[in-house]
C-alpha cells in the first residue's frame, strides 16, 4: 500500500511540469504582447521597449520559464504584471468565493440530481419518467450566461426576492449556485437513472423483491448503494468542471473568484498571474484525482496492484 | 358624493393656489447631506495609482479622488484648480503655476510646491514604469519648486497638447508622503486631495470612496465645502444585462446605459438622461495603403462614395450618434465644420466610375474583376456589438457593387498586434481622445508598425504638417493646421468614417444636482440624495 502511495504521490510531479510548460508556451504563442496591451493603443515603440525590459519580457522564453519554475519551487507565483500585486496574494483573495460557489453547486447538483434520477427510474406513471427526462434536457442544453440571466430577470427583477447587486451571504449565493448545479445535476440525474434501472435488473434485487421487502427498502438500502458508484465517480469529476463553469456565472453575477481573475488575466496576457491561477487549479485538481484513485486503491485491493 | 368630490376639488384647488404662491426659491430643496451613491464599471481597475495605471477606469475614478493642477469648467474651458494661476513663458518652454496655500492630502500633509513637485518627479521616473501619467507632461526638462507656492516646469520643446494634458486625472497630484510610506501598497490605498478619499477595494467586488470632509478647494463650477453624499460605491460588474437589470431595481444610483437599452429605458420616463457625444471617432474603416487593393487612391475614394453611411449608424448604432467625416469629431476642440461638405458623398454612380478608372470592371455574374480576379477583401474587427453590426451592413453595401467583403473578429490585443505588423487589408477602428493630437498617433509615419499609423501610409507633407501642430502655440494658426490636417486625410481616403456614438448616462429619480463634465464624466461633488 506504501509503494502504491508513493508512486502515485510522484507521478503528480511530472504531471504539474507538464501543466505548467502548457499553460506556458500556450501564452507565449497567443498572439498580443502583454505591454502593448497594458499601454493601449496609445502607447509608442520605446514606451513599450522600456517597459517590456523593466518587467522581463525581453529575455528568452526559456530564461522566462526556468525562471518561473524557479520561483515556484520556491513558493512564490511572482507578480501579476497588471496590478503588479503578488500572483499568490491576488489567488488567495479569490479562491474561497469560487470554492464556495462551486461546493453549493456541486451539493445541489448531487442532491437534485440523484434524487430525480431515482425518481424518474422508479416512476409507476411513464409521464413523470418522461418530465424528469424533457426538464434534465432543458438543464443541460441551456448555457450558464443564459439561464443565469433569465434567473436574474425573474427572481430579482420581476419577483423581487433576490439581490443582484450583493456578492457575500447565502442570499448572494443562491441563483449563481442554481445556474451553476443545472447542467451538472442534469447529467446525475440521467446517470443515476440508468444506472438505477440497470441495477434494478439485477438478480440480488429480484432475491430481495422475493424476500418480501417493501419496495422503497428495496431500492434505496439495496439498489441505490450500487446505483451510485458510477454516479459519484461522474460527480468527483464534475467538481473540476464546476470551478471552471465559475468563469462564466461569475461574470454573469459580478462575483469575486477566480474564473473572472482567470479571464482577466489572459486578456490583458498576464503571463504570471494566468500562470498561478493554472498551477493551482491543476494542483487541486491532480490532487483530488489522486484523492480519488488512492480511495479507491483502499476500497478495491485490485486496483493496487496494478 | 357630490360633497366628496366637492372636497377634493377645494383641497386640489388650496394645492394649485400654494404652489402659485411658494417663492421658487422655496419650491427647489436645499441639497440634504448624507447617503450612498451606487456607480458600476464594467472593468476593474489595474491598480488605483494614478501614475500606474492603464485602465480607463481608473482615469474616472481619479475625478473623484484626485485634484489636477488645471481643470475644464463646464463649458470645457480652463480654469484654476490646486493651481490659482499660471502663465508661459514667450519661447513656450517655461510654465510657471501659483499653488493653492489651503490645500491638504487625504493623509493630512499639506499640498505644496514640492509636493507638487515630487509627484510629478515620481510620474516621470522609470522605476515608476507609468503607463500613461508620465507620457501626459510631455518633453519636460526640469521641475522646480521655487517657494512653497510656486512651480516651475521646463520643457526641452514646446509642447501644444500640454495645458490639456495636465487636466487629465491621472495627472493629479498625489503624496508624496503616502508614497513613501505605503511603496508598492500605494495602488491599493491612493491618497490624493480630492472630494472623496479612499475607504476600501474589495477585488472583484466593489471600490468604496468616502467624502472628505475637508474639502474646501473645489473648481469654480462646483459648490465650494466637501461633497454632499457620505460615499460612493462603484459596483464592479462584467455583464451589462445585470447592470440594467440591478439599475431598474434601484440597486445603483447611476447607470453608463448600453445601446440596446437606450430607447426603453428612456421610454419609462422615470429616470434623468445624460448624453454627451464621444471624444472620438467612434467607428471608422481604415485601409492599409501598402496592400492590394487599397494601395490604390481611386479605389479608396470609391468606398467613400459606395458606403451610405446613414444606413450604418441607423442599422449598427441603432441611431444612437453622429455621422463622421473626417478624422476628428465635434467634440474635440479642432474639428472643422467645414469637413461635413468637404468630405466625399454617398454617390454610387461615382464610386462605379472611381472603380472602373482602376481597372475594376462587371464580370459575369456580377462580380467586380481585374485581370480575372474578383475583388475580395478581408475586414479585420474586435468583438463589439455594434461594430459587428455595422461591418454586416458595409458588407452588404459593397455586395451591391460586386465587392465581396469577409469579416473576421479578434480579441482586441490580438487585434492590434496584426494591425501593427500590417497583416490586414482594412479594418474597423475606433478611438476616445481629449485633442487634435490624436491624429500624430493615428497618421504620422513614425508610427508606422509600433503606434497607431495602422494605413501603414507614409507621407513625408502629412508628417511635416503634424510636426507643425505640435510646435504651434498661437492657437489660431494651430486651428488652420488641424483644418488644412483635415483636409489632408479626406483627400488621401485613408478612412471611410462611419460614426460617432453618443453615451448615454441614466440616473435614478432620487439624485439630484448631477452635471455632465464636458469630457464625458458626471460631476459628483454638488449631487444629494433625496
Amino acid at each position: 500500500m506504501r509503494a502504491f502511495l508513493l508512486r502515485r504521490l510522484l507521478l503528480l510531479v511530472p504531471t504539474v511540469l507538464g501543466v505548467t510548460l502548457a499553460t506556458f508556451l500556450m501564452l507565449q504563442l497567443t498572439p498580443g504582447d502583454p505591454v502593448a496591451i497594458m499601454l493601449g493603443e496609445f502607447g509608442s515603440a520605446t514606451e513599450v521597449a522600456r517597459l517590456r525590459s523593466e518587467l522581463g519580457l525581453d529575455r528568452p522564453v526559456v530564461v522566462q520559464y526556468v525562471r518561473f519554475l524557479g520561483r515556484v519551487v520556491r513558493g512564490d507565483l511572482g507578480t501579476s504584471i497588471r496590478s503588479r500585486r503578488p500572483v499568490a496574494e491576488e489567488i488567495a483573495e479569490r479562491l474561497p468565493p469560487t470554492l464556495e460557489l462551486a461546493l453549493a453547486a456541486q451539493g445541489l447538483a448531487v442532491g437534485v440530481g440523484v434524487l430525480a434520477g431515482v425518481v424518474a427510474a422508479t416512476a409507476r406513471r411513464p409521464a413523470l419518467d418522461s418530465a424528469v427526462v424533457a426538464v434534465t434536457l432543458v438543464g443541460l442544453s441551456m448555457p450558464t450566461f443564459w439561464s443565469g440571466l433569465l434567473l436574474i430577470l425573474l427572481f430579482s427583477l420581476t419577483l423581487g426576492w433576490l439581490p443582484i447587486t450583493e456578492s457575500e451571504g447565502l442570499r448572494a449565493l443562491v441563483l449563481p449556485a442554481v445556474t451553476l448545479a443545472a447542467p451538472a445535476g442534469a447529467v446525475l440525474a440521467r446517470i443515476t437513472r440508468a444506472s438505477v434501472l440497470e441495477v434494478l435488473r439485477q438478480d440480488y434485487v429480484r432475491t430481495a423483491r422475493a424476500k418480501g421487502l417493501a419496495e422503497r427498502v428495496v431500492v434505496y438500502r439495496h439498489a441505490l448503494r450500487n446505483a451510485l458508484i458510477p454516479v459519484l465517480t461522474v460527480a468527483a469529476l464534475q467538481f473540476a468542471g464546476l470551478v471552471a463553469g465559475a468563469v462564466i456565472v461569475e461574470s454573469v453575477f459580478a462575483r469575486p473568484g477566480l474564473g473572472r481573475l482567470a479571464v482577466t488575466a489572459i486578456l490583458s496576457r498576464d503571463f504570471p498571474l494566468a500562470q498561478g491561477i493554472v498551477l493551482v487549479v491543476a494542483g487541486m485538481y491532480v490532487f483530488v484525482n489522486a484523492g480519488v484513485d488512492v480511495m479507491y486503491g483502499l476500497l478495491d485491493p485490485r486496483i493496487r496492484y496494478r | 358624493m357630490s360633497n366628496v368630490r366637492a372636497t377634493v376639488r377645494t383641497v386640489v384647488l388650496i394645492l394649485a393656489v400654494m404652489a402659485l404662491a411658494t417663492p421658487t426659491g422655496v419650491l427647489a430643496q436645499a441639497p440634504r447631506a448624507g447617503g450612498e451613491l451606487v456607480l458600476v464599471s464594467t472593468e476593474e481597475p489595474d491598480t488605483l495609482d494614478a501614475q500606474k495605471t492603464s485602465t480607463a477606469v481608473t482615469g474616472l475614478l481619479m475625478r473623484y479622488l484626485g485634484d489636477t493642477l488645471v481643470a475644464k469648467d463646464l463649458a470645457g474651458n480652463y480654469t484654476p484648480a490646486l493651481a490659482r494661476s499660471w502663465s508661459v513663458s514667450r519661447d513656450g518652454l517655461t510654465w510657471t503655476f501659483q499653488l493653492r496655500t489651503d490645500v491638504r492630502f487625504h493623509d493630512g500633509t499639506p499640498f505644496t510646491a514640492a509636493a507638487a513637485k515630487a509627484s510629478i518627479e515620481r510620474a516621470l521616473a522609470p522605476e515608476t514604469k507609468s503607463p500613461i501619467a508620465g507620457a501626459l507632461f510631455g518633453p519636460v526638462a526640469e521641475v522646480q519648486a521655487a517657494g512653497s507656492a510656486t512651480l516651475v516646469i521646463k520643457l526641452k520643446q514646446p509642447f501644444a497638447p500640454f495645458l490639456d494634458n495636465l487636466t487629465d486625472p491621472r495627472a493629479m497630484i498625489v503624496s508624496p508622503q503616502a508614497v513613501r510610506e505605503l511603496g508598492d501598497r500605494f495602488g491599493r490605498s491612493p491618497v490624493g486631495t480630492g472630494p472623496f478619499k479612499f475607504q476600501e477595494w474589495r477585488s472583484a467586488d466593489r471600490i468604496i470612496f468616502a467624502r472628505n470632509p475637508d474639502y474646501r478647494w473645489g473648481p469654480g463650477f462646483v459648490h465650494a465645502g466637501p461633497p454632499y453624499v457620505d460615499r460612493i460605491v462603484v459596483r464592479i460588474m462584467p455583464e451589462s444585462a445585470a447592470q440594467v437589470a440591478a439599475f431598474e431595481r434601484g440597486e445603483l444610483s447611476i447607470l453608463g446605459v448600453p445601446p440596446t437599452d437606450v430607447r426603453r429605458l428612456q421610454a419609462a420616463g422615470k429616470y434623468q438622461f445624460f448624453s454627451f457625444l464621444r471624444k472620438g471617432v467612434g467607428l471608422f474603416m481604415e485601409f492599409n495603403v501598402t496592400r492590394e487593393p487599397f494601395s490604390d487612391l481611386r479605389v479608396r475614394r470609391a468606398f467613400n462614395h459606395a458606403i451610405e453611411k446613414k444606413s450604418v449608424l441607423q442599422i449598427g448604432l441603432e441611431g444612437l450618434g453622429e455621422i463622421a467625416y473626417g478624422p476628428l469629431p465635434p467634440s474635440i476642440w479642432g474639428y472643422w465644420d467645414g469637413i461635413k461638405d468637404y468630405a466625399p458623398k454617398y454617390d454610387p454612380a461615382r464610386a462605379k466610375t472611381l472603380l472602373a478608372e482602376a481597372g475594376w470592371r462587371q464580370g459575369a455574374g456580377g462580380a467586380l474583376e481585374k485581370d480575372g480576379r474578383p475583388f475580395s477583401f478581408v475586414l479585420y474587427t474586435a468583438p463589439i456589438d455594434t461594430w459587428r453590426r455595422s461591418a454586416q451592413i458595409v458588407q452588404a453595401q459593397l455586395r451591391a457593387f460586386g465587392i465581396a467583403m469577409e469579416i473576421q473578429t479578434f480579441e482586441f490585443g490580438t487585434l492590434l498586434s496584426k494591425l501593427r505588423a500590417g497583416e490586414h487589408q482594412a479594418e474597423f477602428m475606433g478611438y476616445t481622445y481629449t485633442s487634435p493630437d490624436i491624429v500624430q498617433l493615428w497618421f504620422h509615419s513614425s508610427n508606422i508598425g509600433t503606434g497607431l499609423t495602422l494605413s501603414h501610409h507614409r507621407d513625408p507633407k502629412l508628417d511635416a504638417m503634424i510636426e507643425a501642430s505640435r510646435r504651434e502655440t498661437d492657437q489660431n494658426r494651430r486651428l488652420g493646421i488641424y483644418r488644412e490636417i483635415q483636409k489632408y486625410i479626406v483627400d488621401q481616403a485613408l478612412w471611410v468614417p462611419l460614426w460617432t456614438n453618443t453615451n448615454y448616462i441614466a440616473v435614478q429619480p432620487t439624485v439630484q444636482g448631477a452635471k455632465i463634465h464636458p469630457d464625458g464624466f458626471l460631476v459628483l461633488n454638488d449631487v444629494w440624495l433625496r
